[in-house]
């Protein structure tokens, strides 16, 4: 009721500075298909009152449900959903996607330099336009124990070295993996290995194998694990959040990104081909990407955002944005006999 | 009259407000009653459907402590046997083989023992945990890895913890999906593994004896002792779904999504989080579950108690057969509640009536007694307020009949005085000219005559001076006393005055009777009175006129008669005389 008054005020405020725009969005509905805590509904009635519209959220909680969605009625339910950049590809080839205008999303011009430039993010641009808006990421870097480092570690391969022998922790997926083991072996692509080269890497994972204390899963695990075995160092697969929680529990450790680069998965918005209203939905990018909403995300979730740098993680750091590997299905499979504990002459 | 009045103004009678009144009390108060014990029944049936479930609950997370204890008990058993540290000291002796053998036909022993385990192994705490001895289950026979087949599983935390122990401990690894490739029968199925440490003698941990659980299987066991319609959930400590009706909802983990059990169940966070070791959860708790129940979500600790671990064991009860129950409560209830209702109404009808039947006895006895001073019988015999009513009722209306009677009483003395002579009784001039109209008027109807004898005393003036007038008085009440003697019951013997008196004689055929009548006072008063022993002698002077005959009316009948009388005193006293017109014509001249 309070608002009543406001209301007018605010609308004047919105009309000038939005131009035309606001009025013509009247009654619109905006579909959103997205992860949970990527568009609270706090924030999300916000958006309703500036464009006057109602917002439809739809959650998703993983990748394969966000594929269903959007692939069910040829991407006509939703008009803008968040996908991760190695998912992108599979959209647009599917023609699920359609491509965006920045100059539509002004609110990009504030995001950090590394996002800026979009043609060094993988996966979201096709023959010279662009499908999505990068939201959100988290990298893959080493959590070590400071106590047990006297300098901190610079390379992934220090998950390698025998002086830590059963003192480090490794995730249990095959993906990342294998694409840690191809960029140090020196591989320029890591996300397309060579059917040749597998031997090698399985060696490398072999060898890891043997010089942890074991493979997680969870984030809460990997906690309990490092401080209960006093590791050494851990390969964050879930990154800040884990750097995060080990905080918490008063655990004296440093976060890094290795000098190969770490791995890193970025989500980003999308407009689906069934976009009803396009500039509404580009509008709903841009309000994501508003100062006070990307922060919500990085208070609330834990995630970093793209408008301001990470406290937990130094920005200069090469990321590596996750892209779709040469082959999934061989990667679990080696990696399943890997963690079994075959041996290396198996192979 | 004006009492039925009254009765019909009342629309609403006391009895009927009454009744009223008491009946909704009645219904009310059992109303009340009815839909507080049903409330409260109600909370007992389900608090005890969940201190029920609760205990279950527990029950069931006992026996799976108990299974588990026995499952450790086996590899405690295997890792006790001297073959398998022989064989964990020196796995590549060329004696091993057969040691090796020996234990696999042990461990398929127990495997044929126990559907529920998947697999037995040695697990040698060197060489990266390379497994030396390992039996499986592979559909439905044993089967024995060997030679390259056999693995490296130092990694797994079942390796790694069991190591750290101390002979004669187990170690329960957390529930996952069973990834690890060979585990033919347990492969990518919910499993657990129970290991303890083989001891050399010279106290070194050499190896390791593991045995694989089948989750399922452990579960179904379980599940034999619980009622068909109850679920089973069970989570690990971050409340993932480890156990669930629904199997797509369990292990999510593994598949790169969490589904867990604070999302259905919110208030299980607190068992997470430490707070409490079981909650009840009641229906409608959760509105993503479906159906109404209870379900009971008891902290199981798992494995070494050092290690603080733990796993949440729910078990849920459908609230069909408590709400079943709960609903035959309701309706007795109200059956109840209706019986004791009507029994209210009938009790108010009643009680209204006891109350006021007594009051309309009293509203009736008192128009009675206004309409026409008829007492009728009151309820005076009661002991309570109305009784007391009617006794002052009772009271008030003999007090109100005391009075009316004096006042009737006064009023007649008070019409007496007005029309007799106070002194002799006899009738004063008001009666004697109102008895005189009436005998003018029934005369002049029946044709009969009407006489008035005029009698004035003789010599009165003297006794009443010499005598005082209370001798005078005495003397006229002894004449007045003879006068009535000396007449009929019917005729008016009247004072008109000092010594003057007359008499009225009704309904004469003949005059000459009248002539008799005086003669016959003047015969009375022939001889002295006798007052107070003293002789008087009082003479009396008589004048008659005769109605027709002398008057048309009574003040001329009376003229004429003190006319007679006047001829009569002249004439010296104590004789009589008719009137005629003689007199008048005297009169006219003095």
């Amino acid at each position: 009721m309070r608002l009543i008054g406001a209301t007018p005020v605010l609308l004047a405020v919105l009309a000038l500075s939005l131009g035309a725009a606001a009025p013509a969005f009247a009654k619109e509905t905006l579909r959103v298909l997205t992860w949970p805590g990527y568009a609270d509904s706090d924030l999300v009635s916000i958006f309703e009152k500036q464009f006057d519209v109602s917002v439809e959220v739809s959650f998703v909680s993983s990748d394969d449900v966000l594929w269903q969605k959007m692939n069910a009625n040829g991407g006509k339910d939703f008009d803008v959903f968040a996908a991760n950049t190695a998912e992108m590809t599979r959209y647009i080839d599917h023609g699920l996607a359609q491509p965006l205008d920045v100059s539509k999303i002004p609110n990009t011009s504030r995001q950090l330099p590394r996002f800026r430039d979009l043609k060094s993010i993988p996966g979201i641009a096709r023959d010279g336009k662009l499908y999505a808006i990068p939201y959100t990421y988290s990298e893959m870097g080493l959590i070590y124990d400071r106590k047990q480092f006297k300098v901190p570690p610079t390379s992934m391969a220090a998950m390698w070295d025998p002086r830590y022998k059963g003192k480090v922790l490794a995730y249990n997926g095959s993906n990342h993996n294998f694409s840690i083991a191809a960029l140090l072996l020196g591989s320029k692509n890591p996300f397309q290995i060579d059917k040749r080269d597998f031997k090698p890497i399985v060696d490398r994972l072999i060898a890891l194998r043997r010089n942890v204390l074991t493979f997680y899963s969870l984030p809460e695990e990997s906690i309990e694990l490092f401080r209960e075995n006093s590791a050494a160092l851990m390969f964050a697969n879930y990154g800040t959040q884990q750097v995060e929680q080990l905080r918490k529990t008063g655990a004296d450790i440093g976060y890094v990104i290795p000098e190969e680069g770490a791995l890193a998965w970025l989500d980003c918005w999308a407009l689906s081909r069934g976009a009803r209203n396009k500039p509404l939905a580009e509008q709903w990018i841009n309000f994501t990407l508003e100062k006070d909403v990307s922060n919500a995300l990085t208070k609330r979730q834990g995630l970093a955002n793209t408008v301001e740098a990470a406290k937990s993680s130094d920005d200069s750091g090469r990321l590596i944005w996750l892209q779709p590997v040469e082959d999934f299905n061989l990667r679990t499979a080696l990696w399943d006999r890997i963690i079994s504990g075959d041996r290396a002459e198996k192979f | 009259m004006t009492g039925q009045k009254n009765s019909s103004g009342i629309r609403f009678g006391i009895a009927f407000k009454l009744g009223v009144i008491l009946a909704t009390f009645g219904v009310l108060a059992s109303g009340l009653t009815g839909y507080y014990s049903y409330t409260a029944g109600r909370d007992l049936l389900v608090k005890t459907a969940e201190r029920d479930l609760l205990t279950s609950t527990h029950v069931v997370g006992r026996r799976l402590s108990i299974a588990l204890g026995a499952v450790a008990k086996d590899a405690l058993l295997l890792a006790a046997i001297p073959v398998t540290a022989r064989i964990a000291v020196a796995p590549d002796d060329p004696s091993a083989a057969p040691r090796k053998t020996t234990l696999a036909d042990d461990f398929s022993a127990l495997l044929s023992v126990h559907p529920e385990y998947f697999q037995v192994r040695l697990i040698s705490a060197g060489n990266n945990g390379m497994e030396l001895v390992r039996v499986e289950r592979d559909q439905s026979k044993l089967k024995r890895i060997v030679g390259a087949d056999l693995q490296e599983k130092g990694h797994f935390p079942y390796v790694f913890q069991a190591l750290r122990l101390a002979s004669g401990h187990t170690y329960l690894s957390k529930i996952t999906i069973n990834h690890e490739w060979g585990a033919h029968s347990g492969l990518d199925k919910p499993t657990l593994q129970v290991a303890t440490p083989v001891q050399t003698a010279v106290g070194r941990m050499r190896g390791l004896v593991v045995i694989n659980i089948d989750l399922n299987g452990l579960f179904e066991l379980l599940k034999a002792d619980v009622p068909g319609d109850f679920r089973v959930f069970l989570t690990n400590e971050w409340g993932d779904f480890l156990v669930h009706p629904d199997a797509s909802q369990t292990f999510g983990f593994d598949s790169g999504r969490r589904i867990l059990v604070q999302d259905t169940f919110a208030s299980v966070s607190e068992i997470i989080e430490g707070k409490t070791d079981s909650v009840v959860i009641n229906a409608g708790a959760s509105d993503r579950q479906p159906g109404e129940s209870v379900t009971a979500f008891v902290k199981l600790a798992f494995g070494d108690a050092n290690a603080r671990r733990f796993v949440i064991l729910g078990l849920s009860q459908p609230l069909q057969s408590v709400l079943h129950e709960t609903r035959n409560l309701g309706i007795n209830t109200l059956q109840m509640v209706l019986g004791f209702s009507i029994l209210a109404i009938l009790l108010s009808a009643i009680v209204s009536r006891a109350m006021t039947g007594p009051l309309n006895m009293m509203v009736q006895a008192a128009n009675r007694f206004s309409d026409d001073h008829v007492t009728i019988a009151l309820p005076l015999e009661r002991k309570d307020e109305l009784g007391q009513l009617a006794r002052s009722l009772n009271d008030m209306q003999a007090q109100i009949k005391t009075h009316l009677s004096e006042l009737y009483e006064s009023k007649r003395d008070v019409d007496h005085l007005a029309r007799h002579d106070a002194l002799t009784g006899l009738a004063n001039r008001l009666m004697f000219h109102d008895r005189l109209e009436h005998a003018i008027a029934n005369s002049q109807r029946s044709g009969k005559k009407v006489a008035l004898i005029y009698i004035d005393l003789d010599g009165f003036k003297e006794i009443n001076d010499s005598g005082g007038h209370a001798l005078g008085d005495k003397v006229l009440t002894a004449v007045s006393a003879q006068l009535k003697k000396s007449v009929r019951e019917i005729d008016t013997v009247a004072r008109l005055g000092g010594d003057e008196f007359i008499i009225l004689i009704g309904a004469i055929d003949n005059p000459d009777q009248v002539g008799l009548i005086a003669q016959k006072l003047l015969e009375g008063f022939r001889v002295p009175m006798n007052i107070d022993g003293r002789s008087l002698p009082v003479g009396i002077s008589i004048g008659i006129s005769v109605f027709p005959r002398d008057g048309a009316n009574a003040t001329e009948l009376l003229d004429k008669a003190d006319l007679a009388m006047y001829r009569s005193k002249k004439q010296g006293g104590n004789t009589y005389h008719f009137y005629s017109a003689d007199m008048t014509a005297d009169a006219s001249v003095r």
